[in-house]
């Protein structure tokens, strides 16, 4: 009898103290527990290990002096691990926690931490382009403080890193406040391969070859001659239709959302035309972003040799040289890529920096800032960044968001055969366009690309398509279509 | 001692306090917020003034029940889900009345078990990878192995079929689940006494009458098991659509009700009212056919136990009156 | 009996080839998984699928380590969610089933409905509510947040209460009485090693699951020191463009290992012989 009251008296007291816990440490139910059930459990398979639980619950390091940081990868702790190895004397710590995006976490985790405020709640967190919007300018907004109330004169040092303007409107809140800001630059341009344009064009410079495509035209009418003109020569003129698809989006006078009904811009429809056109005369390799089929075409292994792909700077870095089949000019298609300006002009991805407007330590969140997204000298973050210098010399070299840094930076790559990158990047980070975007536009994007689809596949027809893309955008978002 | 009326029906509370305990702290407030801001006007982010729907109250439920979207999703789920389960519960009896025939000793079953559990350990988006590459177009393993035996002179595009498409969600589950089932069915024909299963072979039933005859009836309760978690389950059906192709299938093809509701709260709009309320409306789906199956595999054995328990008490108590009118005497 | 002993090995042979096809298709993605932890992220990348081994083991295992990813911590964390939840739910489930089907109490019916209740309703919303609660009194970083929730498992406790109607004979626990043993005693000591193969076969899946768990944990566990296995590896991924597939197969290959340790351990629980005898007894 003692027994079972002693451990029903536990279970119950483990439970309660758990409540009581709530306004005090957190410490004290985590020893309980499995003192509690240890009795009970005595009698189970699965063998217990008290002693380690006592480890688990420290309280998160709190403290006026710990600067809380969230991101989704570990690039931004790593600079500001940087940052704070050159400012020895800053007098803050800093606490990371990364969560990644590719599971879905990120944002509920974000979320509910802006909430719930507090020594917890981030005083930086980055948002990627995907969701930037929502954190700058839609549902979360009100969370990020204007870089102004950081200590930082924001728009005089826009103008004096020369800022992609893209950037500074995706970063603009509803009240005409900068409140994120990135360090990289994701302006596309149209990357292709030397030795094709040398066969079909005759040249591999790229004037010549923006030329062809009609460059900065705006349209890709150039673009399909170009494409005819491959064909002959058995090639494709890119993987598949989702490469076009960035420019193509970006390129759009309206975003989706229009006054809270959905639009759809001639521009984007216009891609249902351009993706069957590819298809019908057989202008690709038909492949889908991010598949097996589309890394296969950077290295030459498609059934046509691919010309060009549409991107940003990252791209070249992170997939299409790691994807390329060698690691030295002359391996694979290492070395036999150039860089022009695109038809149109786009951006494709970024990472974008916010201050918690409830930060209790503001001049210090924005001197990192300051550091990452603003400081255009050499000892600023996006100068290392540009010249790949920020872990050691030899880096990988990006594309950096102000103008002025990559003006005094060597772009120069093995990959492009030696090309200056940021002779085509500077330019392309002007094209794009910052003022179509959504925090809708993940999923519209994808219910739109799932029509076009179906459409270039002859499963449904032009209106149909249509049609049912509307029904499901109004279905699962709170926006009015007509 | 004396004073104390002998009723063991207090135990029956004390057991349970742990679980109710654990239920109000961690679950009741959630729970009751869902069933709560069905009928609000809540939705974006870091709302949470609760305004209920005065005028309509239902308005949620009606906006969700007249979704084409949740319709097809409703269609969905219970395709795919019974696509999967029949064949899995089936293949799943048959490998546990295997696995447990006292008759026939299977050798290397410890490894044969160990092994078709498996797919239920690695997790849901590995298997989504694996398959999707698996079925990738117009370069992948399936492909290749189509175009090499000749079954198609060009690649097929699986998952841009909403047949394949949803055939394959629907193969992942069954791929996943059957071992998971077979476990639970060992476990339940353990349970049944061997007597029994001795007494039919002395009978001289076939390997099949013994199964029909003796393993499925007694095997019953643990069936009722199945069948519901199953259903809910399924009617849950979440990771592998999710994770699979990207944003519901060609066409909406392998969006289930599950995935529908997490598009409502988290696609973009936050809609957490219609999030909360076709929950509602799926929970109430689930409760009725989940009645329906307990009505149907209703267990007159629990009439006759509940009998026993009580008549059992009276003769406890009986039986102690004397013991202890015994001792005075 | 000559006729007998033919059908029997016309059996055992369509039984040996279901099993061997079974048996292939469970192999074969924990193949594909181990292989692709020695290959690069650019091969998997071009071709997923392969089931030929590469040489990248270590130069993975060095991208693995070079990330957040610690082992040990990740392993000690993961340890401690998944045997602390699942002795809870395994032990409170029981206790609850036991509480149901033994004793008669008054609301009996009725509490057997609600927690049938409690497992039809699906997830995904009420998520929200439970994330909201947990950070609103400040107890993320808790692994207490994803252990105690363990002991109200509705369908543990149907599964126990559906095993244990006809497992186990009141008689049993009539006679216990008799001979003066306490209620509680007679749970422990004599209905929970009859219900051994039923907690063996939960103590496997509510272990997989824990181990397994990546969503609940990513939200509520935002410190380094509290990360579990999974979460460790889905940092490898990152995002989109800059995934480390090779590390990240290899990070899912050590997550796997333990998981069949413990299914070795518990399966001779459900083995005929070791159930039998217990019932039996």
């Amino acid at each position: 009898m003692k027994k079972k009251v002693l451990s029903v008296v536990l279970s119950v007291a483990m439970v309660a103290t758990l409540l009581a816990g709530c306004g005090a440490a957190a410490e004290a139910p985590a020893a309980d527990a499995p003192a509690a059930e240890e009795p009970a459990a005595a009698e189970e398979p699965a063998a217990e290990e008290p002693a380690a639980a006592e480890e688990v619950a420290e309280a998160p390091a709190e403290g006026d002096n710990v600067i809380n940081l969230w991101s989704f990868t570990d690039e931004i702790p790593g600079m500001v691990d940087k940052f704070l190895e050159a400012n020895p004397d800053f007098g803050y710590t800093v606490n990371t926690t990364i969560i990644a995006t590719t599971d879905g976490a990120y944002q509920p985790a974000l979320d509910a931490a802006l909430a719930a405020g507090g020594a917890e709640a981030p005083d930086i967190y980055a948002a990627e382009a995907a969701f930037i919007l929502k954190y700058s300018q839609g549902d979360a907004y009100q969370y990020a403080a204007p870089y102004k109330d950081l200590g930082i004169d924001v728009d005089a040092e826009i103008k004096d890193a020369d800022i992609a303007q893209y950037t500074v409107d995706i970063g603009t809140n509803p009240d005409g406040d900068v409140v994120a800001l990135g360090y990289q630059a994701t302006g596309g341009a149209f990357i292709y391969r030397r030795s094709i344009a040398k066969d079909v064009f005759g040249s591999d410079d790229p004037e010549t070859v923006a030329a062809e495509i009609g460059a900065g035209s705006q349209n890709f009418d150039k673009f399909f001659e170009a494409a005819e003109k491959l064909k002959a020569k058995g090639y494709a003129i890119v993987s598949g239709d989702g490469d076009l698809w960035h420019a193509v989006e970006n390129s759009s006078d309206q975003g989706w959302i229009v006054d809270g009904k959905l639009t759809i811009d001639p521009k984007r429809e216009a891609f249902l035309d351009y993706s069957k056109t590819l298809k019908d005369n057989g202008y690709h390799n038909d492949t889908q972003d991010w598949t097996d089929a589309w890394f296969a075409d950077m290295k030459d292994e498609g059934p046509k040799g691919v010309f060009a792909f549409f991107g940003p700077a990252w791209l070249i870095n992170y997939t299409l040289a790691p994807n390329c089949g060698g690691e030295a000019v002359g391996e694979g298609t290492y070395g036999d890529w150039a860089v022009c300006a695109p038809p149109v002009g786009f951006f494709w991805g970024g990472t974008w920096v916010l201050a918690n407007k409830d930060s209790t330590k503001k001049e210090a969140v924005g001197k990192i800032i300051d550091w990452i997204t603003l400081n255009c000298t050499q000892d600023g973050l996006q100068y290392k960044w540009a010249n790949g210098t920020l872990n050691g010399e030899g880096g990988t070299k990006d594309c950096v968001a102000s103008g002025t840094v990559m003006a005094m930076s060597d772009g120069s790559l093995d990959f492009l055969g030696g090309q200056n990158m940021f002779d085509a990047f500077v330019p392309a980070n002007q094209y794009a366009n910052g003022k179509n975007l959504t925090q809708y536009d993940e999923t519209i994007n994808s219910y739109w690309r799932d029509a076009v689809r179906q459409y270039t596949s002859g499963e449904k027809d032009r209106e149909t398509a249509i049609a049912d893309f509307k029904t499901n955008v109004g279905d699962n978002l709170d926006v009015i279509v007509e | 001692m004396r004073q104390k009326r002998l009723s063991y029906a207090k135990y029956g509370y004390f057991f349970c306090i742990p679980f109710v305990v654990a239920f109000l702290i961690f679950q009741l407030y959630p729970v009751l917020y869902t069933a709560v801001i069905g009928f609000t006007d809540l939705k974006g982010l870091g709302n949470t003034a609760i305004h209920f729907l005065t005028s309509d109250p239902f308005r949620n439920f009606k906006t969700i029940l007249t979704n084409g979207s949740f319709r097809t999703a409703f269609k969905n789920t219970w395709l795919i889900w019974g696509l999967n389960f029949v064949p899995q519960v089936l293949l799943a009896l048959l490998l546990a009345a295997i696995f447990t025939s006292t008759r026939s000793k299977i050798k290397g079953q410890g490894f044969f078990k160990v092994v078709f559990y498996m797919p239920n350990i690695i997790t849901a988006a590995t298997v989504a990878i694996l398959f999707a590459s698996f079925f990738g177009y117009p370069m992948g393993p399936m492909n290749d192995i189509v175009t090499s035996l000749g079954i198609s002179k060009d690649p097929i595009y699986f998952l841009q079929s909403k047949t394949t498409a949803r055939g394959v969600v629907a193969f992942i589950q069954f791929w996943m689940w059957y071992g998971y089932s077979m476990i639970v069915f060992i476990s339940g024909i353990l349970g049944i006494s061997p007597d029994i299963f001795e007494a039919a072979e002395v009978d001289g039933a076939t390997r099949f009458q013994q199964f029909i005859h003796v393993t499925l009836p007694n095997l019953r309760t643990i069936m009722l098991f199945s069948l519901v978690t199953s259903l809910i389950g399924g009617l849950q059906m979440f990771d592998i659509p999710q994770l699979f192709i990207t944003k519901s299938g060609p066409d909406n093809a392998t969006l289930t009700t599950s995935c529908f509701i997490y598009n409502q709260a988290f696609a973009g709009s936050y809609m957490y009212n219609r999030a909360a309320a076709a929950s509602m409306i799926m929970f109430l789906i689930i409760c009725v056919c989940s009645a329906i199956l307990f009505y149907l595999m209703r267990d007159k054995d629990e009439v006759a136990l509940n009998k026993l328990i009580r008549k059992q008490e009276k003769e406890y108590r009986k039986k102690m009156k004397l013991e202890r009118q015994g001792g005075k005497a | 009996m000559h006729t007998k002993k033919r059908t029997s090995v016309g059996y055992l042979i369509v039984v040996y080839i279901l099993c061997v096809i079974l048996a292939l298709l469970s192999i074969f993605p924990f193949w594909v998984m181990i292989v692709n932890a020695t290959r690069s992220t650019t091969q998997i990348q071009q071709h997923a699928v392969s089931l030929i081994p590469s040489s990248y083991l270590m130069k993975n295992l060095k991208i693995l380590l070079g990330k957040s990813f610690n082992p040990a911590v990740g392993f000690m964390n993961s340890m401690i969610i998944s045997i602390c939840a699942t002795a809870c739910s395994v032990y409170f489930s029981t206790l609850t089933a036991y509480g149901i089907v033994v004793y008669n109490w008054k609301f009996r019916k009725a509490f057997f409905a609600f927690i049938m209740a409690i497992m039809m309703i699906p997830g995904q919303v009420t998520m929200i509510g439970f994330y909201q609660m947990v950070y609103k009194v400040h107890l993320t970083n808790n692994l207490l947040m994803l252990i105690l929730p363990a002991i109200q498992a509705p369908a543990m406790v149907f599964f126990m209460r559906q095993y244990m109607i006809p497992a186990l004979s009141l008689e049993i626990v009539q006679s216990a009485r008799i001979d003066g043993a306490r209620e509680f005693y007679i749970f422990n000591r004599i209905a929970l090693p009859i219900m051994k193969p039923a907690i063996a076969t939960q103590a496997i899946f509510s272990f997989v699951t824990n181990w397994n768990r990546l969503f609940e944990p990513m939200v509520l566990l935002t410190d380094k020191k509290n990360y579990t296995m999974p979460i460790m590896v889905s940092l490898l991924k990152g995002d989109i463009y800059k995934t480390e597939f090779g590390s990240i197969y290899l990070g899912l290959t050590l997550t796997v290992l333990p998981l069949f340790v413990v299914y070795f351990l518990l399966s001779k629980y459900i083995i005929a012989g070791v159930a039998l005898g217990s019932v039996k007894g």
